[in-house]
């Protein structure tokens, strides 16, 4: 079975080119090979066809370098290895979506690619950086990877790398803080004057989160109020039958006005529905989760090398320029084998569309084209007769 | 930079140029009579950095004490760097950091631009600063400081004069910290101010002292080895993940600590900063929160990978939480 995707791995690195990083001989590589269960790491090459000589003779099914970049790449310890500086990565895989593991895997590309949008809106708009820094990666697997090269973030240390996945995943949000209280008028009872103060929501111009979740709000309560039902519209954000009815109860007409006018001055039932709706909406989930995953914040992590193949889909590691992320569909513009058919033994029904084909595929014996065979066998649940 | 200014700010590269131009020796500053009003207001900086935790604003009604003011901030630096302990270095450091917040508060922005710029923190004159440079100076452990709750636009940051300067007091007090810790003073400065020294010393010393024996080897032989590996860590400066930082502090508040002595625990780390660390101690125990965080039991220690199995004892198997251990191991000195 290895053998069979071995042989693919080979024929395509042998005709490829694969995408060398910046500062390449300052880089660590390291490698999974067919067959070996622990990583090669510490690897390192002072020119670019070494590594092309291990892609074409070894043929790993995993391939990576580090975001990091070295005085001793390819010394055994951190220490020895000498830090100097790291690339910012951001990885999006669907396993941190919610509900995840009732999609499949086309809707699971669909939903992390929103949570890609997101995220390079928040690196353009806030952060300012351009798409000449930046790299976009689909991962060949289930996610996005997006590097950011920008000088100014080269030697940030990993506290203040945090600091920028906290602002991505609104982590920390002073949410006190965003409605603040102002006076709108004073009235006269009598002798005394009173000063009638409201809540006032940010403006939707205003820089950073504040602006964020005012666009939407704007936006949530303009959908509640041209949705025909409104009460299951406030229920598909998972809010209780009773809780939405009593929100829909006391959105007037004239309350809508006002919080257009950015005035929420609602019940706070109101407020923090809106607000938590926002920060949904605006953060970016990002894999943060698990204590042994690598992540933004690690300033010497291992990222997948751009133009290899990933070894459990045989799809390739692909960049995608920015302003095409819309029409990019990993289904058919990663994939890199051809259409010689392959006979194989299917273990469980599976359906996909694949180059623009669907397939609709039952246990058992069956001829599919290559790229499907190999999509199919990297899985795990076909072998090649 | 007139002299009153520099008297304000004795950390200036132009309040140094006074002293320089002056042309008068340590030998001088530290014996002629003539500078007995910048020793004694040398040592009351060091007091006050003690004694309040920031330093006084001191009078200059004419040259001659503005004057005795600039000189009185290098003569408090020798004190300090003499006396040689960590936790004094950054108490005064901090106390001093403080007191140029406060003072440039009441700068105009150009001014408060032009310090800003000197301690390597670039803002336009809009008051606009680069989010890389704000990451590297702002106490981002304070929620309010979070990069997410500041206006953030196009990698700029529009920040107020208040919190501009409040950037240029983290500078300043790293600074001066670092400063401290290179300073090798002269060692006459131990006989001129014999007496102070040595008070100061004890008063240090006995602090050191009443931690041990609130907490010391007795104790902390009572704790779970989880604690203990945390503590050790803690103090030799290793850098541990909040989890373990928030797992060692509340275990520590319940066992009896309060935020002073929790603070000099940590005061022996390396990269200890008394604000920060009292922040997160009070964030905790609930002085700023208002919620009293619990100590974690022995599940979510295992779970955050904070529990080092192989040290495992009899009485961790029988308990589920880290203070029940502590308590059965009182119990057990009966």
């Amino acid at each position: 079975m290895n053998d069979f995707l071995r042989k693919a791995f080979q024929s395509y690195y042998l005709e490829s080119r694969i995408c060398f990083p910046e500062r390449f001989s300052r880089r660590e590589f390291a490698f999974i090979f067919w067959g070996g269960k622990q990583m090669v790491r510490h690897v390192s090459f002072k020119r670019r066809d070494e590594l092309l000589a291990v892609l074409r003779r070894r043929v790993p099914m995993h391939a990576y370098y580090s975001s990091a970049y070295y005085e001793k790449p390819d010394a055994p310890t951190m220490m020895e290895k000498k830090w100097m500086g790291a690339d910012l990565i951001f990885d999006l895989d669907a396993d941190h979506l919610p509900g995840a593991e009732k999609m499949s895997y086309e809707e699971m590309l669909f939903e992390v690619k929103k949570e890609l949008q997101k995220l390079l809106s928040f690196l353009m708009d806030d952060f300012g950086f351009e798409e000449k820094n930046m790299g976009v990666y689909f991962s060949g697997g289930r996610g996005y990877h997006c590097h950011v090269r920008h000088k100014e973030v080269l030697h940030l240390g990993s506290q203040e790398r945090r600091e920028i996945v906290d602002y991505i995943t609104g982590r920390g949000l002073d949410a006190k803080d965003i409605f603040r209280e102002r006076v709108v008028e004073t009235k006269r009872y009598g002798e005394r004057l009173v000063p009638v103060k409201r809540l006032e929501m940010p403006q939707p111009d205003e820089p950073g989160w504040r602006g964020r979740i005012s666009r939407a709000i704007i936006e949530t309560v303009r959908e509640v109020k041209e949705s025909s039902n409104g009460i299951e519209k406030l229920m598909s954000y998972g809010i209780s039958r009773n809780r939405a009815e009593k929100i829909i109860e006391g959105l007037s007409e004239e309350r809508m006005k006002r919080i257009e006018e950015g005035m929420l001055d609602q019940s706070p039932e109101i407020r923090r529905f809106f607000l938590k709706s926002a920060v949904d909406e605006v953060a970016v989930s990002l894999s943060t989760g698990k204590p042994d995953e690598p992540v933004t914040a690690d300033v010497k992590r291992l990222i997948r090398l751009p133009g290899s193949l990933h070894g459990k889909t045989g799809l390739r590691v692909q960049e995608v320029k920015i302003d095409e992320i819309n029409e990019f569909d990993p289904l058919e513009h990663a994939v890199v084998f051809g259409e010689d058919a392959v006979k194989i033994n299917l273990t469980k029904p599976f359906k996909i569309k694949m180059k623009g084909e669907s397939f609709n595929l039952d246990p058992g014996e069956v001829e599919v084209p290559e790229y499907l065979a190999v999509f199919l066998v990297g899985r795990k649940i076909a072998e090649v007769k | 930079m007139n002299i009153y200014i520099a008297a304000k700010y004795p950390f200036l590269r132009d309040a140094k140029e006074f002293v320089r131009r002056e042309g008068v020796s340590t030998e001088e500053i530290l014996h002629d009579p003539l500078y007995q009003r910048a020793r004694d207001m040398g040592m009351q900086r060091v007091n006050d950095a003690i004694e309040r935790g920031i330093v006084g604003n001191y009078v200059t009604a004419d040259e001659t004490d503005a004057l005795m003011t600039i000189f009185s901030y290098p003569v408090a630096r020798m004190i300090v760097a003499s006396i040689g302990s960590d936790f004094l270095r950054g108490r005064y450091a901090l106390a001093e950091a403080k007191r140029a917040y406060s003072s440039l508060t009441g700068e105009d922005d150009e001014f408060v631009l032009g310090v800003a710029k000197e301690f390597g923190i670039n803002a336009t004159d809009g008051l606009k600063i680069y989010f890389t440079d704000y990451l590297k100076n702002a106490p981002t452990w304070s929620d309010k400081w979070k990069l997410v709750n500041m206006p953030l636009k196009g990698g700029w940051i529009g920040l107020k004069k208040v919190e501009l300067a409040r950037l240029v007091q983290e500078s300043l007090r790293e600074k001066i910290y670092n400063e401290l810790i290179d300073l090798r003073p002269p060692p006459n400065i131990k006989k001129v101010f014999a007496e102070d020294v040595n008070r100061i010393k004890n008063m240090m010393q006995r602090k050191e002292m009443e931690r041990k024996v609130e907490i010391g080897k007795a104790s902390i032989s009572k704790f779970p080895p989880c604690m203990r590996q945390l503590l050790a860590a803690a103090q030799s400066g290793v850098n541990i993940p909040h989890v373990g930082r928030f797992a060692l502090v509340s275990f520590l508040h319940s066992a009896g600590m309060d935020t002073e002595e929790i603070l000099r625990l940590f005061s022996k780390s390396p990269d200890y900063n008394e604000e920060r660390s009292r922040y997160q101690i009070e964030h905790i125990t609930g002085k700023i929160s208002g919620t009293e965080y619990k100590a974690p039991g022995c599940s979510s220690i295992k779970t955050w990978g904070l529990c080092p199995v192989e040290k495992m004892d009899d009485i961790c198997r029988k308990v589920s939480h880290p203070l029940t251990y502590y308590r059965y191991k009182w119990r057990g000195k009966k």
